[in-house]
């Protein structure tokens, strides 16, 4: 795997692999054609080499058969059998000038002695014994011709071999033999015959062995009748024994050959066939050769091309990696490194040129690093603060550092003017920021145009810049030549440029205008923040004052603690209860305010249930208190102040006013016993005299029976009167009263009213109307409710004997009722309250008076339905509760409310 | 035996018209007043065996004349009232009612407390019992209905001082709250617990030296009390 990714990522692996790829398959195929036409070739060369050891043996049989031949007939003739010199001298002669191979032809005698020889000769061995002769004793027991081996013939003197036929009678007695000299010369001639025809073949030899293995024929002369193992390794044995083949072999001087050998079948002679691999195999080597030096010349090729990729490619390559990554990781090149590739940076090539576009590159991003690093500086001295006057003044400050300019100016739309003018600047004359204003649509104002395009617009020279004519006396007067104005793109700030100024002619570069761009924009976020910033100070602290009075004008006191207890705020009506001043309050213990609040407890557990509650043990208390003479309820309530991350940060107390909550309760159980006796008083009446009657130990007459009744039905009225008030309050509460008005009559009213009043006969009542009335609608039982009910009051307010009246009158559009006893009156304070629910004038007259405490309020919520008014009116003694009822209610809406 | 002669106290007419009728009706000798103060203005006048009494009446409540008149006198009081609640009722057995009656009532519970009141009152009158009950430190003069505890006489309400007589004369057993209602006020009672608890605590206070822990009227809870000598 390791391997593979090595491979993966080594490019000049990857290319040797490839060119492997090319190679091998060609090499491959090149060695197998070679290793087949070598195979080829050397069959070809051994098959040729055998059909020429096989025609030599071929001839040389033929030639020796037909000497046997020859012999054999010989040996018939009467002439030679009968040693009959004359006739076989002529014989003899044209066997001889037939066969130009034999050079002679004797008898011998059956005792082995030559007997005739033709040619005579020179030197006649006639009678010469030669039965030593091995063909001799051969012929001796035989009936066939014989070949004998080579040897030299005395008569001759030359190397021959003998052909010889015994003769026998016909007894088949030996009678001697025929015998013919074969010239081995004359095989020999053959073979160099055959040899001249290889004549370019260098060490091209051919020979002929008789069966003993001595050489019968060779083209050199010299080598005759010499035995073969002293000029052939041993190679021949095998054609003597009658095989034919090739072998390669080293000879005695230790040179390959090629020896190729055939027999001779009729006589067991042998042809061998030799020559030099080097010769024979010539081609093919010649072959081997050129693979070989064809699979050197790829290898070399390859690990030249190799080499040279290495040396002039991945080495490049390979020391540009870690360099460009240090580039793009802004880390720092060795100097070894930085040498060499600079070397490198020569190169004309490809490399070179990759080279080159690197440390382009590497100078490009240490300036525009540089240049960000200078930018964020700059941005982040703008950005630090939050004041807007100190974020233009860091503005100018700089951009005056980052273009090196000493004239900066921050015109902003002034919104109350409509009219741009100068928020800050430097280098500026007093004079110019103060007088300066642009309007909106200026069409030359080079700061309007970069607002309106939203991009830098510069005038590098005003004097000649044609679009800047109208300015220029404001650029002569202040004296600059050129000007470069940015807009900030403002979202929440007015529309606002940067302007900056050079003295002379200066044709900002792309790249500075590309700075202060960059800049401006953060100096936006500056101008936003700050903005931003104010507004929400503002916005915050409002809502902290709006917090501040809603929690100050609660009725509740509230007291807020750290977790040590100290108060961190209390707000007023803590004050009032503690009767300390914010001031008194401020870092002081939550006990020591929480003690001087119940100062004025009535319990004297009150402190101890307050500690449970600051300790957490208790989350409420109700502590009763009298500040001021008054009775007072106070709810204590604990609660936890945590953050955000629920962690506890504080303690808050709220010390709720429960008084009116009780007083309520109060009055509801007040109510609760005073409707309860109310109801039971009637019932009670109904119930004795009901009783009264059923009992059945006195006898009672018709009279007493009859006015018992009465009482039942008086007091059955009473009670259902009393339901009635009971549910004209709930209607009133529930706000679903509704009226029948009709025609009034006024005095009848007050008298139906009065009667069912339960006057007692000490009262005096007496009704005084004004002249002249106009008619009244109104809803009549509910009217009479009302007066009722006022008379009702007087009479238990006033008692037994106190005198009530009832006056009438107009008064406007209303008709006024004035309900007065002599009785004792009521209080000022308490004329208002009155008419609450459940209120009594005294809770100690609530015994004193049977009265339900509904009385008043159902008046007023009647009243009120008709849009009238009640009220108390102030006497020097007595009581009077008067109440008016508009004269237009029927008027005023068609339908009877 | 005279006819008894009973105040009937009510702010209301046709209530005070209607005990009244009934009590002449079956012989009684009958005084009415409209309120407290009319009451006690007549009780001081007259010979007065029972006063009925309303407990919300104007100028002087039921209550407060209550108060007054044990002042002086030992005259058992049934008190009238609207008010059903036990509040009510044990406050005006602390100021020394001897029965109350909850409005609406009947006619045959109205003469049921009237005579089993009376009846109680009538042990206290003198009689030939010359008996002396001491128990402890607690002596009783049946005779002179006096009693004293550790020799300093206490003041006893007719239906306290029959109570502690009952006890004291089953000293050591265990009492219910119905036997003791039954033998004590009449057999009309049984259900009323409240009187009891309001009376033996009353008692407490006359004869224990400590009210809080008592060592002769013990309390058995959930069954009824009993005396120790």
């Amino acid at each position: 795997m390791r391997r593979w990714l090595t491979f993966h990522r080594d490019l000049g692996l990857q290319l040797l692999a490839f060119y492997l790829l090319l190679i091998v398959p060609f090499l491959v195929t090149l060695l197998v054609f070679d290793r087949l036409v070598g195979e080829r070739i050397r069959a070809d060369v051994e098959a040729n080499d055998i059909a020429l050891a096989r025609a030599i043996a071929l001839e040389t049989d033929i030639s020796i058969s037909n000497s046997l031949k020859t012999v054999e007939e010989l040996s018939s003739y009467a002439s030679v059998i009968n040693i009959e010199e004359e006739k076989m001298g002529e014989l003899f002669s044209v066997v001889l000038s037939t066969r130009p191979d034999v050079n002679l032809v004797y008898r011998l005698g059956a005792d082995g002695i030559m007997l005739y020889h033709y040619p005579v000769g020179p030197s006649s061995t006639v009678g010469t014994d030669f039965s030593f002769r091995s063909y001799y004793q051969n012929a001796l027991t035989s009936n066939i011709p014989l070949i004998s081996e080579g040897r030299i013939s005395p008569t001759t003197n030359q190397a021959v071999a003998t052909a010889v036929m015994p003769i026998r009678s016909s007894s088949g007695e030996f009678l001697g033999l025929v015998g013919t000299n074969i010239k081995l010369e004359s095989l020999s001639n053959t073979l160099s015959a055959i040899i001249s025809e290889h004549a370019n073949e260098e060490g091209f030899e051919i020979l002929i062995l008789d069966a003993g293995g001595q050489v019968i024929a060779h083209p050199d002369p010299s080598f005759l009748l010499r035995h073969a193992n002293e000029i052939l390794p041993d190679v021949y044995t095998q054609a003597l024994e009658g095989n034919g083949g090739s072998i390669v072999e080293a000879d005695l001087k230790n040179v390959e050959r090629l020896y190729t050998y055939a027999s001779i079948p009729s006589v067991d002679w042998g042809v061998v066939i030799s020559r030099p691999t080097a010769n024979a195999f010539a081609t093919r080597i010649i072959l081997q050769r050129i693979t070989q030096v064809a699979m050197a010349t790829f290898v070399l090729i390859g690990l030249a091309f190799w080499g040279i990729l290495t040396w002039r490619v991945i080495n490049p390559i390979e020391k540009l990696a870690p360099i460009s990554e240090a580039i793009g990781l802004n880390q720092e090149i060795e100097q070894s490194q930085r040498t060499q590739i600079e070397k490198m940076s020569h190169r004309a090539d490809q490399i070179g040129n990759l080279i080159r576009s690197i440390l382009r590159m590497e100078n490009s991003i240490a300036e525009r690093m540089k240049e960000q690093a200078t930018l964020l500086e700059t941005s982040t001295a703008v950005v630090s603060s939050l004041d807007l006057s100190v974020v233009l003044d860091r503005i100018l400050e700089q951009v005056g550092r980052l273009l090196n300019v000493q004239r900066i100016a921050i015109i902003a739309l002034d919104e109350g003017h409509g009219e741009f003018r100068i928020r800050a600047s430097r280098g500026l004359s007093q004079g110019f920021t103060e007088q300066l204003s642009i309007q909106p649509s200026e069409p030359s104002s080079v700061s309007m145009r970069a607002l309106r395009v939203r991009e830098p617009i510069q005038v590098s020279d005003t004097e000649t810049d044609p679009s800047y004519k109208p300015q220029r006396a404001r650029s002569r007067a202040e004296g600059y030549r050129a000007v470069l104005a940015v807009p900030l793109n403002t979202q929440h700030a007015p529309p606002t440029c940067l302007l900056v100024f050079h003295p002379t002619p200066h044709e900002f570069t792309n790249n500075e205008i590309q700075l202060l761009s960059s800049f401006a924009n953060q100096a936006t976020m500056a101008i936003e923040n700050a903005i931003l910033f104010e507004r929400s100070d503002t916005r915050l602290q409002e809502q902290t004052r709006r917090l501040e009075a809603l929690v100050q004008s609660m009725e509740d006191g509230l007291i807020l603690s750290d977790l040590k207890g100290v108060i961190i705020y209390a707000n007023r009506r803590v004050a009032e209860l503690s009767r300390l001043s914010n001031e008194d309050m401020a870092n002081i213990q939550v006990e020591r305010v929480i003690s001087r609040v119940l100062s004025n407890s009535i319990e004297s557990t009150a402190k101890d249930e307050v500690r449970n509650i600051l300790e957490g043990s208790n989350q409420k208390s109700e502590i009763a208190l009298v500040v001021a003479g008054r009775p007072m309820h106070l709810r204590f309530e604990t609660f936890d102040v945590t953050d955000a991350r629920d962690m506890p940060i504080g303690r808050g107390v709220i010390l709720h006013d429960i008084t009116a909550d009780r007083d309520l309760d109060r009055m509801k159980s007040n109510l609760i016993s005073t409707v309860s006796h109310e109801l039971r008083t009637p019932l009670a009446a109904i119930k004795g005299y009901a009783s009264t009657l059923l009992a059945e130990d006195v006898e009672w007459d018709i009279k007493s029976q009859r006015e018992f009744l009465t009482i039942i039905s008086n007091e059955t009225d009473r009670l259902t009167g009393l339901v009635n008030n009971l549910l004209d309050l709930s209607r009133i509460e529930a706000g679903s009263i509704k009226l029948s008005l009709e025609k009034c009559n006024i005095e009848e009213t007050i008298l139906r009213g009065a009667k069912r009043s339960r006057l007692e006969s000490g009262n005096r009542f007496e009704v005084k109307m004004e002249a002249d009335l106009p008619s009244l609608y109104a809803d009549v039982p509910r009217l009479e409710t009302v007066i009722r009910n006022l008379i009702e009051n007087s009479v238990k307010y006033a008692g037994e004997r106190a005198s009530i009246q009832v006056k009438v009158n107009r008064q406007n559009d209303t008709i006024v009722f004035r309900v007065m006893d002599d009785g004792p009156g009521i209080p000022p304070e308490k004329s208002e309250r009155i008419f609450e629910r459940f209120y009594r004038l005294d809770d100690s007259l609530a015994r004193v008076t049977s009265g339900a405490g509904l009385g008043l309020a159902i008046c007023q919520g009647l009243v009120r339905a008709h849009q009238g008014e009640i009220w108390v009116e102030p006497m020097n003694a007595g009581a009077c509760i008067a109440f008016s009822i508009p004269l237009n209610l029927y008027k005023a809406s068609d339908d009877p409310l | 035996m005279n006819e008894p002669v009973v105040l009937v106290v009510d702010d209301e007419k046709s209530l005070r018209d209607f005990v009244r009728r009934n009590l002449e009706a079956r012989h009684y000798k009958v005084l009415t007043a409209s309120n407290g103060l009319e009451a006690l203005a007549a009780f001081n006048n007259e010979n007065i065996d029972l006063v009925i009494l309303d407990l919300m009446m104007p100028h002087l409540d039921g209550l407060e004349t209550t108060r007054r008149i044990r002042e002086t006198s030992k005259t058992p009081i049934i008190i009238l009232t609207a008010l059903g609640e036990e509040s009510d009722k044990v406050q005006a057995f602390d100021m020394g009612a001897d029965d109350y009656l909850t409005k609406p009532f009947g006619v045959g519970e109205l003469m049921g407390r009237i005579k089993a009141v009376l009846r109680r009152a009538r042990w206290l009158e003198p009689s030939s019992n010359e008996e002396q009950l001491v128990r402890g430190d607690i002596r009783v003069d049946m005779d002179r209905h006096l009693v004293t505890v550790k020799d300093s006489p206490v003041e006893l309400t007719p239906t306290e001082f029959n109570l502690l007589v009952y006890l004291l004369k089953h000293a050591g057993r265990v009492l219910s709250h119905r036997v003791i209602l039954q033998n004590v006020w009449g057999m009309e009672y049984g259900n009323e617990a409240e009187y009891l608890r309001v009376y033996i605590g009353r008692l407490r206070q006359k004869i224990e030296s400590d009210a809080l822990n008592p060592r002769h009227l013990f309390t058995e809870h959930g069954m009824g009390y009993r005396f120790e000598g």
